[in-house]
Protein backbone atom coordinates (compact mmCIF):
# COMPACT_ATOMS: atom_id res chain seq x y z
CA UNK A 1 0.00 0.00 0.00
CA UNK A 2 1.63 2.88 -1.16
CA UNK A 3 -1.18 5.41 -1.82
CA UNK A 4 1.28 8.51 -0.53
CA UNK A 5 3.85 7.84 -2.78
CA UNK A 6 3.63 8.35 -6.51
CA UNK A 7 2.25 12.15 -6.32
CA UNK A 8 3.40 13.92 -9.55
CA UNK A 9 5.22 17.34 -9.84
CA UNK A 10 8.33 19.48 -9.58
CA UNK A 11 9.85 20.72 -6.80
CA UNK A 12 8.21 23.73 -6.11
CA UNK A 13 4.50 22.26 -6.40
CA UNK A 14 5.93 19.13 -3.94
CA UNK A 15 7.90 21.70 -1.22
CA UNK A 16 5.06 22.36 0.91
CA UNK A 17 3.30 18.46 0.60
CA UNK A 18 3.65 16.25 2.95
CA UNK A 19 1.70 13.10 3.98
CA UNK A 20 2.01 12.16 7.55
CA UNK A 21 0.51 8.24 8.60
CA UNK A 22 0.79 6.53 11.80
CA UNK A 23 0.47 2.24 11.45
CA UNK A 24 0.35 0.05 14.13
CA UNK A 25 2.18 -3.21 12.89
CA UNK A 26 0.26 -6.91 12.93
CA UNK A 27 2.15 -9.16 15.54
CA UNK A 28 3.95 -6.00 17.34
CA UNK A 29 1.99 -3.43 18.82
CA UNK A 30 -1.27 -3.88 16.88
CA UNK A 31 -3.20 -5.79 19.69
CA UNK A 32 -4.74 -2.83 21.83
CA UNK A 33 -3.14 0.06 19.35
CA UNK A 34 -6.40 2.18 19.36
CA UNK A 35 -5.73 4.60 21.67
CA UNK A 36 -2.71 4.93 20.41
CA UNK A 37 -3.43 5.67 16.98
CA UNK A 38 -6.14 8.01 18.70
CA UNK A 39 -3.23 10.00 20.26
CA UNK A 40 -1.50 10.60 17.37
CA UNK A 41 -4.51 11.32 15.67
CA UNK A 42 -5.15 13.55 18.49
CA UNK A 43 -1.66 15.52 18.43
CA UNK A 44 -1.18 16.00 14.32
CA UNK A 45 -4.99 17.95 14.59
CA UNK A 46 -3.44 20.27 16.84
CA UNK A 47 -0.61 21.15 14.45
CA UNK A 48 -3.56 22.74 11.71
CA UNK A 49 -3.37 20.15 8.86
CA UNK A 50 -5.05 20.98 5.89
CA UNK A 51 -6.78 17.39 5.63
CA UNK A 52 -7.17 14.24 7.72
CA UNK A 53 -8.66 11.08 7.41
CA UNK A 54 -8.89 7.23 8.21
CA UNK A 55 -9.66 5.19 5.13
CA UNK A 56 -12.67 3.32 6.73
CA UNK A 57 -14.57 6.49 8.13
CA UNK A 58 -13.54 9.53 5.63
CA UNK A 59 -11.57 12.53 6.22
CA UNK A 60 -12.89 15.85 8.03
CA UNK A 61 -14.19 17.19 4.63
CA UNK A 62 -16.58 13.80 4.73
CA UNK A 63 -17.48 13.92 8.27
CA UNK A 64 -15.99 15.62 11.68
CA UNK A 65 -12.77 14.83 13.78
CA UNK A 66 -14.82 13.54 16.19
CA UNK A 67 -16.12 10.90 14.42
CA UNK A 68 -12.83 9.65 13.07
CA UNK A 69 -11.47 9.81 16.27
CA UNK A 70 -14.58 8.34 18.00
CA UNK A 71 -14.33 5.29 15.41
CA UNK A 72 -10.65 4.24 15.50
CA UNK A 73 -9.46 0.71 16.16
CA UNK A 74 -6.87 -1.43 16.36
CA UNK A 75 -5.22 -1.51 13.31
CA UNK A 76 -6.60 1.70 12.12
CA UNK A 77 -4.27 3.26 9.25
CA UNK A 78 -4.64 6.98 9.81
CA UNK A 79 -3.31 10.15 7.15
CA UNK A 80 -2.35 13.46 8.02
CA UNK A 81 -1.64 16.24 5.28
CA UNK A 82 0.21 19.28 5.81
CA UNK A 83 0.69 21.86 3.13
CA UNK A 84 3.61 23.27 5.63
CA UNK A 85 6.75 22.52 6.68
CA UNK A 86 6.96 24.12 9.73
CA UNK A 87 3.81 22.12 11.07
CA UNK A 88 5.30 18.70 10.43
CA UNK A 89 8.44 19.94 12.04
CA UNK A 90 6.26 21.15 15.03
CA UNK A 91 4.56 17.60 14.75
CA UNK A 92 7.79 15.55 14.94
CA UNK A 93 8.92 17.29 17.66
CA UNK A 94 5.93 16.10 20.00
CA UNK A 95 5.59 13.49 18.43
CA UNK A 96 9.49 12.75 19.73
CA UNK A 97 8.18 13.44 22.81
CA UNK A 98 5.22 12.16 23.29
CA UNK A 99 5.87 9.02 21.44
CA UNK A 100 2.30 7.01 20.87
CA UNK A 101 4.14 4.03 19.95
CA UNK A 102 2.61 3.65 16.45
CA UNK A 103 5.01 3.80 13.38
CA UNK A 104 5.23 7.01 11.65
CA UNK A 105 6.23 7.52 7.68
CA UNK A 106 6.33 11.32 6.21
CA UNK A 107 5.65 11.00 2.68
CA UNK A 108 7.49 14.25 0.78
CA UNK A 109 10.66 15.32 -0.89
CA UNK A 110 12.91 13.42 0.74
CA UNK A 111 15.92 15.82 1.23
CA UNK A 112 13.10 18.20 2.83
CA UNK A 113 12.03 15.23 4.92
CA UNK A 114 15.84 14.82 6.25
CA UNK A 115 15.98 18.47 7.01
CA UNK A 116 12.70 18.16 9.16
CA UNK A 117 13.80 15.04 10.74
CA UNK A 118 17.18 16.43 11.61
CA UNK A 119 15.71 19.70 13.13
CA UNK A 120 13.13 17.70 15.35
CA UNK A 121 16.16 15.17 16.91
CA UNK A 122 15.14 12.33 15.01
CA UNK A 123 18.46 11.62 13.15
CA UNK A 124 18.20 9.58 9.99
CA UNK A 125 15.78 8.27 7.83
CA UNK A 126 14.61 4.59 8.85
CA UNK A 127 13.62 3.04 6.02
CA UNK A 128 13.03 4.78 2.54
CA UNK A 129 10.76 3.99 -0.42
CA UNK A 130 11.63 5.53 -3.84
CA UNK A 131 8.59 6.11 -6.46
CA UNK A 132 10.66 4.92 -9.85
CA UNK A 133 7.81 6.26 -11.89
CA UNK A 134 5.11 4.57 -14.43
CA UNK A 135 6.04 1.93 -16.50
CA UNK A 136 4.12 0.46 -19.46
CA UNK A 137 1.58 1.50 -21.67
CA UNK A 138 2.09 5.31 -20.55
CA UNK A 139 -0.25 6.41 -24.04
CA UNK A 140 -2.97 5.52 -21.67
CA UNK A 141 -2.27 8.53 -19.18
CA UNK A 142 -4.19 11.80 -18.73
CA UNK A 143 -1.88 15.26 -19.15
CA UNK A 144 0.48 15.19 -16.63
CA UNK A 145 -1.52 18.44 -15.31
CA UNK A 146 -4.36 16.24 -14.31
CA UNK A 147 -1.99 13.40 -12.83
CA UNK A 148 -0.52 16.19 -10.81
CA UNK A 149 -3.68 16.46 -8.99
CA UNK A 150 -5.30 13.12 -9.15
CA UNK A 151 -2.03 11.39 -8.26
CA UNK A 152 -2.82 13.01 -4.59
CA UNK A 153 -5.33 9.82 -4.22
CA UNK A 154 -3.23 6.77 -4.32
CA UNK A 155 -6.68 5.29 -4.77
CA UNK A 156 -7.33 6.78 -7.41
CA UNK A 157 -10.38 7.81 -6.53
CA UNK A 158 -10.10 11.13 -7.78
CA UNK A 159 -11.39 10.81 -11.80
CA UNK A 160 -9.88 12.26 -14.40
CA UNK A 161 -12.86 13.72 -16.06
CA UNK A 162 -13.28 15.24 -12.47
CA UNK A 163 -10.62 17.58 -12.60
CA UNK A 164 -11.63 18.97 -16.14
CA UNK A 165 -15.38 19.03 -14.81
CA UNK A 166 -14.39 21.08 -11.66
CA UNK A 167 -12.40 23.18 -13.94
CA UNK A 168 -15.44 23.95 -16.34
CA UNK A 169 -17.98 24.38 -13.66
CA UNK A 170 -15.55 27.28 -12.20
CA UNK A 171 -15.56 28.84 -15.54
CA UNK A 172 -18.98 28.72 -15.55
CA UNK A 173 -19.63 30.41 -12.09
CA UNK A 174 -21.11 27.27 -10.96
CA UNK A 175 -18.50 26.43 -8.17
CA UNK A 176 -15.92 28.60 -6.56
CA UNK A 177 -12.19 26.70 -6.00
CA UNK A 178 -12.27 26.38 -2.60
CA UNK A 179 -15.87 24.00 -3.25
CA UNK A 180 -13.77 22.42 -5.55
CA UNK A 181 -11.11 21.58 -3.90
CA UNK A 182 -13.54 20.21 -1.13
CA UNK A 183 -15.37 18.10 -3.90
CA UNK A 184 -12.66 16.29 -4.60
CA UNK A 185 -10.82 15.79 -1.08
CA UNK A 186 -14.25 14.25 -0.73
CA UNK A 187 -13.30 11.76 -2.95
CA UNK A 188 -10.11 10.80 -1.17
CA UNK A 189 -11.79 9.49 1.64
CA UNK A 190 -7.87 8.93 3.36
CA UNK A 191 -7.60 12.25 3.56
CA UNK A 192 -4.31 12.10 1.54
CA UNK A 193 -5.42 15.48 -1.30
CA UNK A 194 -3.60 19.01 -0.09
CA UNK A 195 -6.26 21.23 -1.08
CA UNK A 196 -3.64 23.99 -0.92
CA UNK A 197 -1.62 22.29 -3.78
CA UNK A 198 -4.68 21.15 -5.49
CA UNK A 199 -5.99 24.38 -5.86
CA UNK A 200 -3.17 26.07 -7.15
CA UNK A 201 -2.29 23.51 -10.01
CA UNK A 202 -6.04 24.53 -10.75
CA UNK A 203 -5.63 27.73 -10.91
CA UNK A 204 -2.53 27.01 -13.02
CA UNK A 205 -4.75 24.61 -15.06
CA UNK A 206 -7.84 27.85 -15.69
CA UNK A 207 -6.29 29.50 -17.97
CA UNK A 208 -5.32 26.39 -20.29
CA UNK A 209 -9.16 25.28 -21.06
CA UNK A 210 -11.74 27.10 -23.10
CA UNK A 211 -15.47 27.03 -22.36
CA UNK A 212 -17.25 27.04 -26.01
CA UNK A 213 -21.01 27.06 -24.36
CA UNK A 214 -22.78 28.11 -21.32
CA UNK B 1 -21.66 -1.17 -9.67
CA UNK B 2 -25.11 -1.67 -11.12
CA UNK B 3 -27.99 0.85 -12.29
CA UNK B 4 -31.73 -0.02 -11.03
CA UNK B 5 -32.86 0.81 -14.94
CA UNK B 6 -36.20 1.67 -13.35
CA UNK B 7 -35.10 4.57 -11.65
CA UNK B 8 -32.33 6.01 -13.60
CA UNK B 9 -32.49 8.92 -15.98
CA UNK B 10 -29.47 9.38 -17.89
CA UNK B 11 -28.41 12.51 -16.31
CA UNK B 12 -25.14 11.40 -16.55
CA UNK B 13 -24.06 12.97 -13.22
CA UNK B 14 -22.09 10.35 -12.18
CA UNK B 15 -20.06 9.90 -15.40
CA UNK B 16 -17.07 12.33 -14.38
CA UNK B 17 -16.98 10.63 -11.32
CA UNK B 18 -16.08 7.18 -12.34
CA UNK B 19 -12.03 7.05 -11.91
CA UNK B 20 -11.97 4.63 -15.35
CA UNK B 21 -13.61 7.16 -17.42
CA UNK B 22 -16.34 6.56 -20.12
CA UNK B 23 -17.37 2.96 -19.30
CA UNK B 24 -21.49 3.97 -19.36
CA UNK B 25 -23.37 3.88 -22.27
CA UNK B 26 -27.02 5.17 -22.64
CA UNK B 27 -29.68 2.88 -23.39
CA UNK B 28 -33.51 3.07 -23.90
CA UNK B 29 -35.85 1.50 -21.36
CA UNK B 30 -38.06 -1.13 -23.12
CA UNK B 31 -41.14 -1.09 -20.77
CA UNK B 32 -41.30 2.68 -19.81
CA UNK B 33 -41.49 4.86 -22.78
CA UNK B 34 -39.38 7.71 -23.60
CA UNK B 35 -37.19 6.69 -20.45
CA UNK B 36 -33.31 6.45 -21.13
CA UNK B 37 -31.27 5.10 -18.70
CA UNK B 38 -27.42 4.11 -18.46
CA UNK B 39 -26.04 0.85 -18.19
CA UNK B 40 -22.06 0.10 -17.00
CA UNK B 41 -19.97 -1.64 -18.59
CA UNK B 42 -20.01 -4.59 -16.07
CA UNK B 43 -16.09 -6.29 -17.68
CA UNK B 44 -14.75 -2.16 -17.40
CA UNK B 45 -15.83 -1.81 -13.67
CA UNK B 46 -14.31 -2.29 -10.67
CA UNK B 47 -16.67 -2.46 -8.29
CA UNK B 48 -14.25 0.43 -6.94
CA UNK B 49 -18.25 2.56 -5.28
CA UNK B 50 -16.63 6.09 -5.83
CA UNK B 51 -19.77 6.75 -8.11
CA UNK B 52 -21.88 5.62 -5.60
CA UNK B 53 -19.83 7.19 -2.54
CA UNK B 54 -20.21 10.20 -4.59
CA UNK B 55 -23.65 10.41 -3.69
CA UNK B 56 -24.60 12.58 -6.95
CA UNK B 57 -27.27 10.32 -8.46
CA UNK B 58 -30.87 12.56 -7.67
CA UNK B 59 -32.79 9.25 -7.78
CA UNK B 60 -30.83 6.90 -6.16
CA UNK B 61 -30.20 4.60 -8.95
CA UNK B 62 -26.65 3.40 -8.25
CA UNK B 63 -26.12 -0.22 -6.09
CA UNK B 64 -23.81 -2.15 -5.11
CA UNK B 65 -24.73 -5.91 -4.94
CA UNK B 66 -22.71 -8.76 -3.19
CA UNK B 67 -20.90 -9.86 -5.66
CA UNK B 68 -20.06 -13.60 -5.82
CA UNK B 69 -16.14 -15.40 -6.01
CA UNK B 70 -14.65 -14.53 -8.33
CA UNK B 71 -15.31 -10.89 -8.88
CA UNK B 72 -15.75 -10.43 -5.33
CA UNK B 73 -11.82 -9.70 -6.25
CA UNK B 74 -12.25 -6.50 -7.79
CA UNK B 75 -13.91 -4.86 -4.78
CA UNK B 76 -11.29 -6.16 -2.39
CA UNK B 77 -8.42 -4.60 -4.61
CA UNK B 78 -10.67 -1.21 -6.37
CA UNK B 79 -12.64 0.06 -3.15
CA UNK B 80 -10.49 1.47 -0.45
CA UNK B 81 -13.20 1.11 1.94
CA UNK B 82 -12.76 -2.86 1.72
CA UNK B 83 -10.66 -4.63 3.69
CA UNK B 84 -9.00 -7.85 2.31
CA UNK B 85 -8.75 -10.63 6.13
CA UNK B 86 -6.01 -12.10 4.21
CA UNK B 87 -3.40 -8.44 4.51
CA UNK B 88 -5.49 -7.44 7.73
CA UNK B 89 -4.86 -3.58 6.49
CA UNK B 90 -7.06 -1.79 4.96
CA UNK B 91 -6.00 -0.50 1.25
CA UNK B 92 -5.15 -3.20 -1.86
CA UNK B 93 -1.44 -3.89 0.11
CA UNK B 94 0.29 -4.44 3.08
CA UNK B 95 2.43 -2.27 5.63
CA UNK B 96 5.29 -2.78 3.62
CA UNK B 97 8.31 0.13 5.18
CA UNK B 98 5.04 1.63 7.24
CA UNK B 99 6.21 -0.24 10.02
CA UNK B 100 9.81 -1.51 9.26
CA UNK B 101 10.83 -0.01 12.57
CA UNK B 102 9.14 -2.09 14.84
CA UNK B 103 8.57 -5.45 12.11
CA UNK B 104 12.43 -5.62 10.49
CA UNK B 105 10.49 -6.53 7.71
CA UNK B 106 13.00 -5.05 5.43
CA UNK B 107 16.98 -6.13 6.97
CA UNK B 108 20.35 -4.28 5.64
CA UNK B 109 20.60 -6.29 1.77
CA UNK B 110 17.13 -6.86 0.97
CA UNK B 111 15.66 -4.35 -1.12
CA UNK B 112 11.28 -4.30 -1.25
CA UNK B 113 9.94 -3.98 -5.07
CA UNK B 114 6.49 -3.46 -5.30
CA UNK B 115 5.02 -3.07 -9.08
CA UNK B 116 0.94 -1.95 -8.77
CA UNK B 117 -0.69 -2.46 -12.10
CA UNK B 118 -2.85 -0.07 -13.23
CA UNK B 119 -2.12 2.69 -11.37
CA UNK B 120 -2.67 5.78 -11.68
CA UNK B 121 -5.96 4.93 -13.04
CA UNK B 122 -6.01 2.87 -15.64
CA UNK B 123 -6.92 -0.26 -14.40
CA UNK B 124 -5.21 -3.96 -14.68
CA UNK B 125 -6.61 -7.57 -15.91
CA UNK B 126 -5.31 -10.02 -13.64
CA UNK B 127 -4.14 -11.46 -16.61
CA UNK B 128 -1.28 -9.04 -16.55
CA UNK B 129 -0.25 -8.93 -12.96
CA UNK B 130 0.26 -13.04 -13.43
CA UNK B 131 2.61 -12.16 -16.01
CA UNK B 132 4.69 -9.48 -14.09
CA UNK B 133 4.40 -12.29 -10.93
CA UNK B 134 5.57 -14.91 -12.92
CA UNK B 135 8.55 -13.07 -14.92
CA UNK B 136 10.14 -12.33 -10.94
CA UNK B 137 9.39 -15.53 -9.48
CA UNK B 138 12.31 -16.97 -11.06
CA UNK B 139 14.67 -14.19 -9.60
CA UNK B 140 14.24 -15.05 -6.04
CA UNK B 141 11.75 -12.73 -5.54
CA UNK B 142 9.94 -13.46 -2.17
CA UNK B 143 6.25 -12.26 -2.63
CA UNK B 144 4.82 -10.90 0.44
CA UNK B 145 2.73 -13.64 2.37
CA UNK B 146 0.15 -11.60 3.06
CA UNK B 147 -0.83 -9.10 -0.15
CA UNK B 148 -3.76 -9.87 -1.45
CA UNK B 149 -2.08 -10.58 -4.97
CA UNK B 150 -0.11 -12.95 -3.30
CA UNK B 151 -3.37 -15.07 -2.05
CA UNK B 152 -4.86 -14.84 -4.96
CA UNK B 153 -1.92 -17.17 -6.44
CA UNK B 154 -2.49 -20.68 -7.33
CA UNK B 155 1.23 -21.65 -6.98
CA UNK B 156 3.37 -18.77 -4.91
CA UNK B 157 6.71 -20.08 -5.93
CA UNK B 158 5.78 -19.41 -9.76
CA UNK B 159 3.94 -16.36 -9.41
CA UNK B 160 0.78 -18.35 -11.03
CA UNK B 161 -2.23 -16.78 -10.48
CA UNK B 162 -5.58 -18.81 -10.03
CA UNK B 163 -7.29 -19.60 -13.72
CA UNK B 164 -11.02 -18.13 -12.82
CA UNK B 165 -9.28 -14.49 -11.18
CA UNK B 166 -7.55 -13.88 -14.39
CA UNK B 167 -10.16 -12.08 -16.67
CA UNK B 168 -11.31 -9.84 -13.34
CA UNK B 169 -10.06 -6.17 -13.33
CA UNK B 170 -8.65 -4.01 -10.40
CA UNK B 171 -8.28 -0.24 -10.39
CA UNK B 172 -4.92 -1.35 -9.39
CA UNK B 173 -3.48 -4.58 -8.02
CA UNK B 174 -0.18 -4.18 -6.54
CA UNK B 175 2.57 -7.06 -6.04
CA UNK B 176 4.50 -6.82 -3.02
CA UNK B 177 7.71 -8.41 -1.71
CA UNK B 178 11.37 -8.38 -1.52
CA UNK B 179 14.58 -9.91 -2.91
CA UNK B 180 18.63 -9.47 -2.26
CA UNK B 181 20.19 -6.64 -2.79
CA UNK B 182 22.78 -7.82 -5.60
CA UNK B 183 19.73 -9.49 -7.68
CA UNK B 184 17.81 -6.20 -7.65
CA UNK B 185 19.89 -4.93 -11.72
CA UNK B 186 18.01 -8.39 -12.98
CA UNK B 187 15.25 -7.78 -11.62
CA UNK B 188 14.62 -4.10 -12.60
CA UNK B 189 15.61 -5.09 -16.15
CA UNK B 190 13.35 -8.21 -15.85
CA UNK B 191 10.50 -5.66 -15.17
CA UNK B 192 11.32 -2.94 -17.58
CA UNK B 193 10.97 -6.16 -20.53
CA UNK B 194 7.58 -7.32 -18.95
CA UNK B 195 6.12 -3.72 -19.11
CA UNK B 196 6.52 -4.12 -23.07
CA UNK B 197 3.97 -7.08 -22.85
CA UNK B 198 0.91 -5.95 -20.30
CA UNK B 199 -2.08 -3.72 -21.80
CA UNK B 200 -1.92 -1.29 -19.37
CA UNK B 201 0.78 1.02 -17.12
CA UNK B 202 1.98 0.11 -13.44
CA UNK B 203 4.04 2.33 -11.29
CA UNK B 204 7.39 0.64 -9.44
CA UNK B 205 8.62 1.43 -5.85
CA UNK B 206 11.88 0.00 -4.09
CA UNK B 207 12.47 0.00 -0.53
CA UNK B 208 15.85 0.11 1.63
CA UNK B 209 16.91 0.06 5.05
CA UNK B 210 18.80 3.53 5.63
CA UNK B 211 22.40 2.86 7.24
CA UNK B 212 22.90 5.00 10.43
CA UNK B 213 26.04 5.83 8.24
CA UNK B 214 26.80 5.65 4.53
CA UNK B 215 24.90 5.85 1.34
CA UNK B 216 21.73 4.38 0.64
CA UNK B 217 22.75 1.28 -1.00
CA UNK B 218 20.17 1.17 -3.90
CA UNK B 219 20.79 4.61 -5.06
CA UNK B 220 24.49 4.13 -6.29
CA UNK B 221 22.94 0.70 -8.52
CA UNK B 222 19.98 3.29 -10.17
CA UNK B 223 22.33 5.74 -11.04
CA UNK B 224 24.62 3.55 -12.37
CA UNK B 225 21.72 1.71 -14.28
CA UNK B 226 20.55 5.26 -15.44
CA UNK B 227 16.77 4.16 -13.34
CA UNK B 228 14.86 7.40 -12.66
CA UNK B 229 13.64 7.80 -9.06
CA UNK B 230 11.02 10.51 -8.01
CA UNK B 231 12.38 13.75 -5.81
CA UNK B 232 9.67 12.61 -3.31
CA UNK B 233 9.59 9.46 -1.58
CA UNK B 234 8.08 7.92 2.06
CA UNK B 235 9.86 7.91 4.93
CA UNK B 236 9.75 5.82 7.86
CA UNK B 237 11.43 8.14 11.00
CA UNK B 238 11.73 5.24 13.10
CA UNK B 239 9.18 6.30 16.21
CA UNK B 240 7.35 2.77 16.29
CA UNK B 241 7.71 0.98 19.73
CA UNK B 242 9.38 -1.58 20.90
CA UNK B 243 12.18 -0.36 18.13
CA UNK B 244 13.56 -3.77 15.85
CA UNK B 245 17.46 -4.47 16.33
CA UNK B 246 18.76 -4.18 12.97
CA UNK B 247 22.00 -3.90 13.93
CA UNK B 248 23.47 -5.50 17.28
Amino acid sequence: MTHSLHRRGDRESLKDDFVVLGCPSTGVNKKGSAPKTREYLRIAYTHGPINEGDMKTGNIYNTTIEDILDRVTDGTIVEVTYDSRDRVVALLKELKEKRPGISITVSGVTDIVQEMMYEAGLGRIHTIEYSMGTWGQTEKLPDFDVLRITTMCGHAMIANDLVGKMIRDIKRGRRTLDEVAVEMAKCCTCGNLNLTRGKQILKEMLPLYVINSY
Amino acid sequence: MRVRDDRCIGCKRCFPYCPLGRIQTLRRHEKIPGRIYIEIDQDKCTDCGMCYRAKICPVNALYQPAEPWPREVRAILSNPLTEYKGSQVPGRGTEEMKTNDVSGRFRPGEVGVGIELGRPGVAAYFRDVEKVAMALSPLGYQFAEENPVTQFMADKKTGKLRDDVLNERATSAIIEGKCNLKNLPEVLETIKKVAEKVDTVFTVEIISKVPPEGEIPILPILKRLGYWYSINSKNNVGLGEPAFKFYQ
